[in-house]
């Protein structure tokens, strides 16, 4: 018998050959799909949406749920963004969401991310719902945790229940140690310490979750500088000169461009004032 | 006969000859090159077409040119009057230069940074390699900047991010027609207080009126009239912002200043404003009427003129002053507005810093340019020692970074007012519609019908709108940031990796995650508080 079903009329050589070169066909498309979604990643990384768009082109459909990952992260950022893109973007990262591995919890994440911040009217509730979910099935996924910090905020400011501030506050204090990583604790503690501003609690309280944010540190820009000049000015004024000093002497030593610098160095010569008052001296 | 049929037949051929010789002459005379010596061409689009600064970018492109012959640089100066227009529909055209000029008081024009500009905050922690061989090599790019590039991280869209670098450092001073001072007032004694300045103007205008003579105590335009009036507003604005400052910031952000507003804890017309609108109105006083139609071109004309003693302004003009006036002109610090002085001492907390002085002239890398890594690599050598000292020499403007050998006449500009810091901006300049309602009444202020009761009064009936608006379009602004960092976020965790690159990424992701977050954040409480306040609640 001559050939084989695929290349009847072929010698073993030639039939090896065209074998070995459809092996090296499937392996070449295997790399060129791995550098098409690399490039994807590169350039949404680097917000270039419509370089991104067509870097999706040239990958193979069969790429698998990264493509399909991939396809539905485009389609939010994808300019006219439309309500109709949205929804598509929405369907798909759902049903990626039905998976059980990392892929799932990422889709998971963004499903309920389009809910909370990407479409016109957002759904607080709808996106709630979702982080919630996320966090229950994998309790351990860095998704699920920073779903937590978002859940954090809808429960502070958008969501109707609890409707009293302290509360809020407090719902959102018992999330804190599933959120777990430090860094994602850091961000949550920092809305606490804000959201405790604008809820008028006393000046005890900021200071703990801002206490919470200066153990993490790693905050970069004037959000780290201003950490320091709150504990300084908040503490200053329930009276905790010690530590007052210590946070002012350290904002002027860590941040000297910084141009708050002459209202610190006033504010030390208060300190020293009521210390030495408070020693018996004349302030 | 002949001949002339040949012309009418063939006139048109040789219509068409001629145009396409004078065409091909053109293409070849006056047009760019058809093939580029250079084989990447780089923009640097700007509005500062004072004297100095071109000649400074130019001196940087000509020595940034030596040392890579593969780029060339282009200088684009465009107009102030047109800039805003001129940027935004080349922006959303996708035509862009590489490198643009932006500043967050352009009115109507927050959202530009977050749409169409690219972050340096992972670029700026790495050491510039034009520092190599200075006192500065190893330093992280950032901390070369005279301020720490405090208005870039200030100003930026994304708390966190710092999307600009700078090219010099201004500070605004009073030029003195000396002579002309010493000729009023029988002094050149430069004033100490605002209380020295106010007794100026008045011997001023008694010479003015006595002698007959056209004479301003400061020259008038629009522009150097907005720019001393935020100076002498700051001084009572001071104690106001402290009681408001409920974060303990020792300092207020607009955003801060806008929500206190509609939560009631200010108004303009409680004293503390007032104070500051009076002492507006004294400057404003000490122009010519009619001020607010001119621009600061008019203010130099009517300087150099010799009819005002005064012109306030920034060291961005000082160039030009020195190039253009035939008199000697001496640059004197605003004097403050101290808490002993008899008209609104007692409204003073203290004097306002001019902190360590602030860098500017920031400038943007465009998101879309073509050429990125060459427009990054331009800004590293127009920021490095080598750079700024070109920049420096040629243009007389201070410098941005450290390290620089200033030139004798600029000195003094790095003399600074020690003081309080008082937040973002006064309460004038805190968003577009707020601007644009504070000149629309301006009116009431000045003049023989104005006063400061009835601006503030105006001020307190219109204003609540404008603000409203403006919380808006801060809370939109925010938004703007928050969700293509999505899109981010994930893209960097996909890029993460055991690789430099993936190491980067991750880092990438993190910070990312956490400036997400801090805009939301504060998205949100604008949103709350526009909600909580809203008409009708």
């Amino acid at each position: 018998m001559r050939g084989s079903p695929c290349f009847p009329d072929v010698t073993p050589l030639v039939r090896k050959t065209l074998l070995c070169f459809g092996w090296l066909c499937l392996a070449g498309g295997a790399w060129a799909q791995d550098a098409g979604l690399g490039e994807v990643w590169r350039n949404l990384a680097d917000r270039q949406n419509t370089a991104a768009q067509l870097a999706l082109a040239a990958t193979p459909a069969s790429a698998g749920r990264e493509r399909q990952l991939a396809e539905a992260v485009v389609k939010l950022g994808r300019q006219p963004v439309t309500q109709a893109t949205l929804r598509e973007a929405e369907g798909e990262l759902a049903q990626l969401a039905q998976g059980n591995d990392e892929l799932a919890a990422q889709a998971g994440y963004l499903q309920a991310r389009v809910w909370s911040v990407h479409m016109q009217t957002p759904d607080y509730a709808r996106a709630a719902e979702l982080y919630r979910a996320l966090a229950k099935r994998f309790p351990t996924n860095h998704w699920a945790r920073l779903g937590l910090v978002k859940l954090g905020m809808l429960t502070l400011y958008t969501l109707p229940e609890p409707a009293d501030p302290l509360m809020r506050l407090r719902t959102v204090e018992t999330m804190m140690p599933a959120v777990a990583e430090p860094p994602l604790q850091r961000d949550l503690n920092l809305q606490l310490a804000r959201a405790a501003v604008l809820f008028g609690r006393p000046e005890t309280e900021t200071l703990v979750y801002l206490k919470a944010v200066d153990r993490v540190g790693g905050l970069v820009g004037l959000v780290a500088e201003e950490v320091v000049l709150q504990l300084g000015e908040l503490s200053l004024r329930v009276g905790r000169l010690d530590e007052s000093k210590a946070y002012f002497e350290r904002f002027l030593r860590d941040f000297p461009t910084n141009n708050r610098g002459y209202n610190v160095t006033l504010k030390l010569q208060e300190i020293a004032a009521r210390q030495h008052a408070a020693k018996g001296g004349q302030p | 006969m002949k001949l002339r049929t040949f012309i009418k037949k063939r006139f048109g051929l040789a219509l068409i000859f001629i145009g396409y010789a004078v065409s091909i002459l053109w293409v070849f005379t006056r047009s760019d090159p058809i093939i580029q010596k250079r084989p990447v061409t780089i923009s640097l689009a700007h509005w500062q077409l004072e004297r100095g600064p071109s000649a400074g970018i130019a001196a940087i492109i000509k020595r940034y040119e030596e040392l890579n012959p593969r780029v060339h640089v282009e200088q684009q100066m465009v107009p102030d009057a047109v800039w805003k227009q001129w940027m935004r529909s080349n922006l959303a055209g996708g035509t862009g230069s590489d490198i643009m000029e932006w500043g967050m008081w352009l009115a109507g024009q927050k959202d530009i940074p977050a749409r169409y500009f690219e972050p340096l905050t992972a670029e700026l922690k790495q050491p510039n390699p034009y520092n190599k061989g200075t006192a500065l090599e190893g330093t992280p790019w950032e901390k070369t900047f005279h301020d720490g590039l405090i208005g870039p991280r200030r100003d930026s869209p994304d708390p966190g991010q710092i999307y600009a670098v700078t090219f010099t450092e201004v500070s605004t001073r009073l030029f003195c027609n000396i002579a002309l001072l010493r000729e009023i007032t029988g002094s050149d004694r430069a004033p100490k207080s605002f209380d020295d300045l106010r007794k100026i103007f008045e011997k001023v205008h008694a010479y003015a009126q006595r002698t007959g003579k056209r004479v301003n105590s400061l020259a008038g335009s629009r522009d150097n009239g907005i720019w001393i009036a935020q100076n002498v507003f700051s001084g009572p604005l001071l104690k106001v912002n402290y009681s408001i400052d409920e974060s303990g910031y020792l300092y207020l952000y607009n955003r801060q200043v806008l929500a206190a507003y509609l939560d009631g804890k200010w108004r303009y017309n409680q004293p503390g404003v007032k104070a500051g609108l009076q002492l507006i109105r004294e400057v404003a006083d000490a122009m010519k009427p009619g001020f607010l139609q001119l621009r600061r071109d008019d203010a130099m004309l009517e300087f150099f003129s010799g009819e005002a003693v005064f012109l306030y302004t920034g060291t961005w003009d000082a160039t030009s002053l020195r190039q253009m006036a035939s008199f000697e002109i001496v640059p004197m610090r605003l004097p403050p507005v101290t808490p002993d002085d008899p008209e609104v001492g007692p409204l003073i907390k203290g004097v306002g810093g001019e902190g360590q002085g602030e860098t500017a002239m920031a400038m943007y890398l465009n998101k879309s340019s073509a050429h990125k890594a060459e427009a990054l690599d331009f800004l590293r050598f127009a920021t490095s020692v080598e750079g700024q000292q070109l920049f420096t020499d040629a243009s007389l403007w201070l410098p941005a970074i450290n390290g620089v050998k200033l030139p004798e006449p600029i000195k003094s500009f790095r003399d600074y007012q020690d003081g309080y810091a008082l937040g973002q901006a006064p309460y004038d300049v805190i968003g577009s519609e707020v601007s644009m309602t504070w000149l629309r009444n301006f009116y009431q202020l000045s003049g023989a019908q104005g006063s400061p009761e009835r601006f503030a009064t105006v001020l307190d009936e219109a204003m609540p709108a404008a603000i409203r608006k403006d919380l808006q379009d801060e809370m939109r602004n925010t938004l703007l940031l928050v969700k293509p960092a999505d899109t981010q976020i994930v893209a960097y965790a996909e890029l993460a990796g055991e690789t430099p690159e993936g190491r980067k990424a991750a880092t990438r992701q993190t910070e990312t995650e956490a400036g997400q977050t801090m805009s939301e954040g504060l998205a949100f409480q604008m949103k709350e508080q526009l909600e909580r306040t809203a008409i009708g609640k």
